[in-house]
């Protein structure tokens, strides 16, 4: 049955596209880009059938597959979707296949390009589905490494100035550069891979060292200060990708460095690997551990989101902007997680798939007029919206959306999360949170008026044009996306809700377990 | 006939407008023809003032009140629902709303006939999406979906000043309205969330201890909806936008809805005497101080904005004190005074090309039609007896009076007197006054352009003499009672119409118009507009430009200090890896001795 396999079909589907691609050199322009949206697409359609067949009255771990790898260390294959991961899964699908669309004027490479971006996403669904630790890092670490090469070949160089008490660090390092920007990402990540790795082995031990599944690591009572110092390792190890204050200093300058679809899919989707290791990992398995911990995890999380959103209204680069507004509402992920309430939880992965498709669609956008304008300086820009008036819409869309406009997908998350917040034992982390939201309101909407509205646009720009075909394809599927998810959130919402009365039991003595289900 | 529930009927005026909307933003060859897209938009508003009014004229009757929910997000605490309310209050709001979007929407097809076709569809698009943002916020359930369409009406409010968008003062002003009004929603998004965590729901029949934190939250949001002082700065500017946009959004329905959220949340507003005695002064305050500043402008529009300032302080005042009929029967007779108003000052402007009523000047005689009806207006503004704001006026400045707040009282009797003077000075400049040169091919608009007017008319007349069943249909009792207060409030508005008459009719006492310079200097010098521009510019861009540099230049630099450092310590760590065997050999006895060291200080 197709159903039994649905699971490694899908995360195989981008795989098999990779090998097709890297198997047939002769593979080039359309027909590679062709390859790959088929591997991109096939792996939306299978999300699309787990969602279908998730029988969310049963509840729990649904499609499991399991294939023994290393039995002498009891790691295997075990592959199993639950609420949270159906609506990951569906991310994932739509980003990679709208990320494919919007790149489809790459021309340098793009077989290459498109080889190591369907690894990355593979391994990006692997994780969502990995119910195995060892296989679980394995697949993060495959999401992760891509990103080395796809920025250091294909990315674009930025302008930062040299300054600041270190500024002699500047004569050392290219920063800005691509290479530079690649090789901090990179490393920066390792670091944080390095910790998880030490985590990993700490958990596998205490826990008798026979098994790295969930079922067994997850369960385990882990005696007190392992659980301290080792969630410590987890939160910077997964936090650094996830964002994380003071950890967060990679993005910016990689996204800006990134190729679009790179840009797409690193912020859409790869931030919140980060920030689904932590609760996935970190909290539900280290709970005493969490509980020591959360009141920092949250008072971080809040910093982040201020510190996000204010310098991102100081950044004249339209990269940068996007940029810095993704570590701030990542900021949102993390506090939501920090509440350890159910509409925290749920406001935190409902986050995860609102901003991952809004900050695909800003990437995407952003690709777009950057393609055309050859430029991303803000101040230079104006009256785009005459050239480029679709293009225009959808950025305020987005811009809506971060912001939290009801309606779109942003609010509903945010809502939920400031609601947990007020409910949590820190009530006055929803207040920084609301700021944050407003401050979003001020640069994004400024953003939009300074790029597209005013005067037609200035002479220098005379290769503007609104988007074409495959693009409008991307734009289309991304905005609709935020406007269902904003008017019915229930579409993911009961999955992730379901989800979350299983397991905030196992962080919170006491939690009640019931989900209020639709009628 | 049509034989619905009244439901169906709710739902009919809630989702015709929203498919209008939906059809035309998606459909964007029908949008872009202009016509055709008015011609859909149109229609939605046409079934929506019918199924408002048949809803109207249900409850009149005494129909039951019907509720209907459905969920729409999971929480914690149980399922969170939207849906439809109608009861009175709602009702007759819908209403309202129906009227107002129906005659402006009929008068932007003369106004806006000269624009080009994709900005006359566009302009449609976001008038039915507005008008359905509107209905949703009026016909909600309960106090979140009352938000939820408080902010998509703040949206549709952006993208209508907006509308003239390759107009940098217009994208200026879009934001600056979205800016401020969304600063303020961040107390109602806040209020709710307290409310929720108090009561489990966001019901505005809760009672709850945290009434005055919530209800404060809440007054937050209604200061910036309805453009309270100090946060009545981006009224005036959203003048930006095309005429009737002003009149429906920025007199008559949108900014009413910080006063209709309070009437709405009374019951919780009732348990918060703090609020209350906040919301008197600020709305008295808000009263005198925007009449003042309206006395001196010159443009016809910018004394209207200032003026539904003013009169938007009436309403807080009123529902400050309680006197929550008083607040919301002026919230219904000025939508459609001043509706009217802004719809009538559109004829003239379109006449003469100017917003300057120095440039207006006798155009009664070219336009009489506009004139009469913007006569009408002004004399239900100024509270006129008879005239329907006399009714409602009075009725607020005797709950402010019933409550000894003598102050506030006042304040608003000035304020009274000062919008008899400011609607006459307009008045007799701009309609009897001697013709300017502008107003030399001034001639009426089209019957697209007389139909709403005589239409708005009829209330701003009459609406007075239905207060009894209007009250009615809110659970209140009305008889008429002409006390010292509204007898005073009424001669000061005859003295307020007189002197105007005096100065600006007869170029008699002039030397009162230096009585009123302090104000226009105030005006001009826009002090609060400044205050919170000096708060943007030197606060939160000054502090964005610090966490930005610190962000880049210390934390990043940190960062890039430590892979600076590994990258030397692997420098120096090379010269370790000598290839001389004895160096390795003395290393490993090194490392031996120093286990054996650890191992006698901590055995075991």
């Amino acid at each position: 049955m197709l159903t039994d396999h649905l699971l490694s079909l899908t995360v195989a589907a981008p795989f098999v596209a990779a090998v097709v691609l890297l198997l047939a050199p002769d593979l080039k322009g359309a027909a590679a880009k062709t390859v790959a949206l088929m591997g991109a697409g096939a792996s939306l359609l299978g999300a699309l059938a787990v969602w279908i067949n998730y029988d969310l009255s049963q509840g729990g771990l649904q499609l499991a597959e399991q294939y023994p790898l290393v039995p002498a260390y009891g790691i295997s294959l075990h592959l199993a979707v639950d609420g949270w991961g159906v609506a990951l899964l569906l991310l994932t699908g739509v980003i990679i296949t709208t990320g494919v669309l919007a790149t489809w004027t790459l021309e340098h490479r793009e077989r290459e390009f498109l080889v190591l971006l369907l690894v990355l996403v593979a391994g990006v669904y692997g994780v969502f589905v990995s119910q195995d630790l060892f296989v679980f890092f394995l697949f993060y670490e495959i999401a992760v490494l891509p990103m080395y090469l796809l920025i250091g070949i294909w990315g674009s160089e930025g302008k930062v100035e040299r300054g600041g008490p270190l500024g002699f660090v500047w004569d050392k390092l290219n920063i800005g550069g691509r290479e530079y920007s690649a090789m901090k990402l990179t490393l920066m990540l390792l670091a944080g891979s390095a910790a998880i790795l030490v985590a990993m082995f700490a958990m596998f031990h205490a826990a008798g060292g026979k098994s790295f599944d969930f079922s067994v690591l997850q369960g385990f009572d882990y005696p007190e200060h392992t659980q301290l110092w080792a969630f410590v390792l987890l939160w910077f190890g997964f936090g650094s990708l996830g964002g994380v204050f003071p950890f967060h200093t990679w993005s910016p300058d990689g996204h800006a460095a990134a190729p679009t679809a790179v840009s797409m899919l690193h912020a859409g989707v790869l931030m919140k690997l980060g920030a689904f290791g932590v609760i996935r990992i970190g909290m539900m398995m280290l709970p005493d551990g969490a509980a020591y911990w959360v009141p920092y995890v949250g008072a971080v999380a809040v910093l982040n989101v201020v510190w996000g959103a204010l310098s991102a209204m100081a950044q004249k680069d339209l990269k940068y902007i996007i940029a810095y507004s993704s570590v701030s509402h990542m900021g949102v992920v993390m506090l939501g997680a920090a509440t350890l309430t159910a509409d925290g939880w749920n406001g935190a992965i409902y986050q995860m798939v609102a901003h991952g498709m809004m900050t695909g669609l800003f990437f995407g956008l952003v690709g777009l007029v950057y393609h055309r304008a050859h430029s991303r300086w803000v101040p230079g820009m104006g009256g785009f919206a005459h050239a480029m008036p679709g293009v225009a819409a959808f950025f305020i869309l987005a811009g809506l959306s971060s912001l939290g406009l009801p309606g779109l997908a942003g609010f509903v998350a945010e809502f939920l999360v400031f609601l947990g917040a007020w409910q949590s034992a820190h009530a006055w982390w929803a207040i920084p949170g609301i700021i944050g939201a407003f401050i979003t309101a001020v640069y994004v909407l400024r953003v939009g008026r300074d790029v597209f509205f005013g005067q037609g646009p200035p002479a220098t720009f005379h290769e503007l044009s609104d988007a074409k075909g495959s693009e409008w394809a991307a734009l289309v599927a991304l905005g609709v996306c935020l406007i269902v998810l904003g008017v019915y959130p229930n579409v993911i919402l009961e999955f992730i809700a379901q989800a979350t009365s299983e397991y905030l039991p196992l962080v919170v003595k006491g939690a009640a377990s019931g989900v209020a289900v639709l009628p | 006939m049509l034989e619905l529930t009244p439901l169906q009927w709710a739902q009919l005026a809630l989702w015709v407008p929203l498919l209008s909307a939906v059809v035309l933003a998606a459909v964007w060859p029908l949008r872009k023809a202009g016509g055709p897209a008015a011609g859909v938009s149109l229609v939605a508003a046409t079934v929506n003032l019918a199924a408002a009014a048949v809803l109207l004229f249900g409850w009149l009757n005494g129909a039951e009140d019907v509720r209907h929910t459905a969920p729409w997000l999971i929480g914690g605490q149980g399922l969170i629902e939207l849906g439809v309310h109608l009861d009175g209050v709602s009702v007759s709001m819908l209403l309202v709303v129906a009227v107002v979007a129906w005659g402006v929407q009929v008068f932007s097809l003369g106004y806006l006939a000269d624009e080009p076709k994709a900005g006359f569809g566009r302009y449609y698009t976001w008038q039915s999406l507005f008008l359905f943002s509107m209905n949703s916020l009026v016909l909600a359930p309960n106090l979140l979906q009352l938000f939820l369409g408080w902010e998509l009406v703040g949206l549709c409010s952006y993208l209508l000043i907006g509308y003239w968008f390759t107009k940098p003062s217009a994208a200026k002003a879009a934001l600056k309205a979205f800016w401020v009004t969304k600063f303020a929603d961040m107390g109602l998004l806040l209020g709710l969330i307290v409310l929720y965590t108090h009561t489990g729901g966001f019901e505005w029949t809760a009672t709850t201890t945290a009434a005055t934190t919530v209800t404060l939250l809440f007054f937050l949001a209604v200061m910036g909806k309805s453009a309270q002082f100090p946060l009545h700065i981006w009224l005036p500017d959203a003048m930006e936008g095309p005429t009737p946009v002003s009149a429906l959004l920025h007199a008559a329905t949108m900014v009413a809805a910080g006063v209709f959220l309070v009437v709405r949340a009374a019951p919780l507003f009732a348990q918060a005497p703090l609020t209350g005695e906040v919301m008197t002064w600020i709305g008295a305050f808000t009263a005198l101080f925007a009449a003042s500043i309206a006395v001196v402008q010159t443009d016809i529009k910018k004394v209207l904005a200032y003026s539904t300032c003013s009169q938007l302080g009436y309403m807080v005042a009123a529902l400050g004190s309680g006197a929550v009929l008083g607040g919301y029967f002026h919230l219904t007779t000025h939508a459609f005074f001043k509706a009217l108003l802004f719809l009538a000052a559109g004829g003239l402007i379109h006449a003469v090309h100017s917003n300057e009523i120095s440039h207006m000047g006798g155009l009664l005689k070219k336009l009489p039609v506009t004139g009469w009806t913007f006569i009408i207006g002004a004399l239900a503004l100024a509270g006129f007896p008879g005239f329907s704001g006399f009714f409602s006026k009075d009725l607020i400045l005797e709950g402010v009076a019933h409550q000894g707040q003598w102050v506030p009282l006042a304040m608003l009797l000035v304020g009274a007197f000062l919008t008899a003077f400011y609607m006459g000075r307009v008045v007799f400049i701009a309609l009897l006054g001697a013709p300017s040169e502008h107003a030399a091919h001034a001639h009426e608009g089209g019957g697209s352009m007389k139909l709403p007017l005589l239409v708005l008319a009829v209330p701003a007349l009459a609406l007075g003499f239905f207060a009894g069943p209007v009250a009615g249909l809110w659970g209140h009792e009305y008889h008429f009672h002409l006390g010292w207060v509204g007898l005073t409030a009424s001669a000061l508005g005859l003295a307020g119409i007189g002197l105007s008459w005096v100065m600006f009719a007869k170029g008699g006492a002039q030397g009162l118009l230096a009585a009123f310079a302090p104000v226009g200097a105030l005006a001009r010098s826009g002090a609060v507009d400044r205050l919170w521009a000096t708060g943007y510019r030197q606060g939160l861009q000054v502090l964005g430009g610090a966490i930005a540099w610190l962000d880049r230049y210390v934390i990043d630099a940190l960062m890039n200090l430590i892979g600076y450092l590994s990258l030397a310590l692997g420098d120096r760590l090379r010269a370790v890896q000598t290839g001389n065997v004895r160096d390795y050999v003395y290393a490993v006895v090194a490392g031996l001795l120093l286990l054996g060291a650890w191992g006698a200080m901590f055995p075991g």
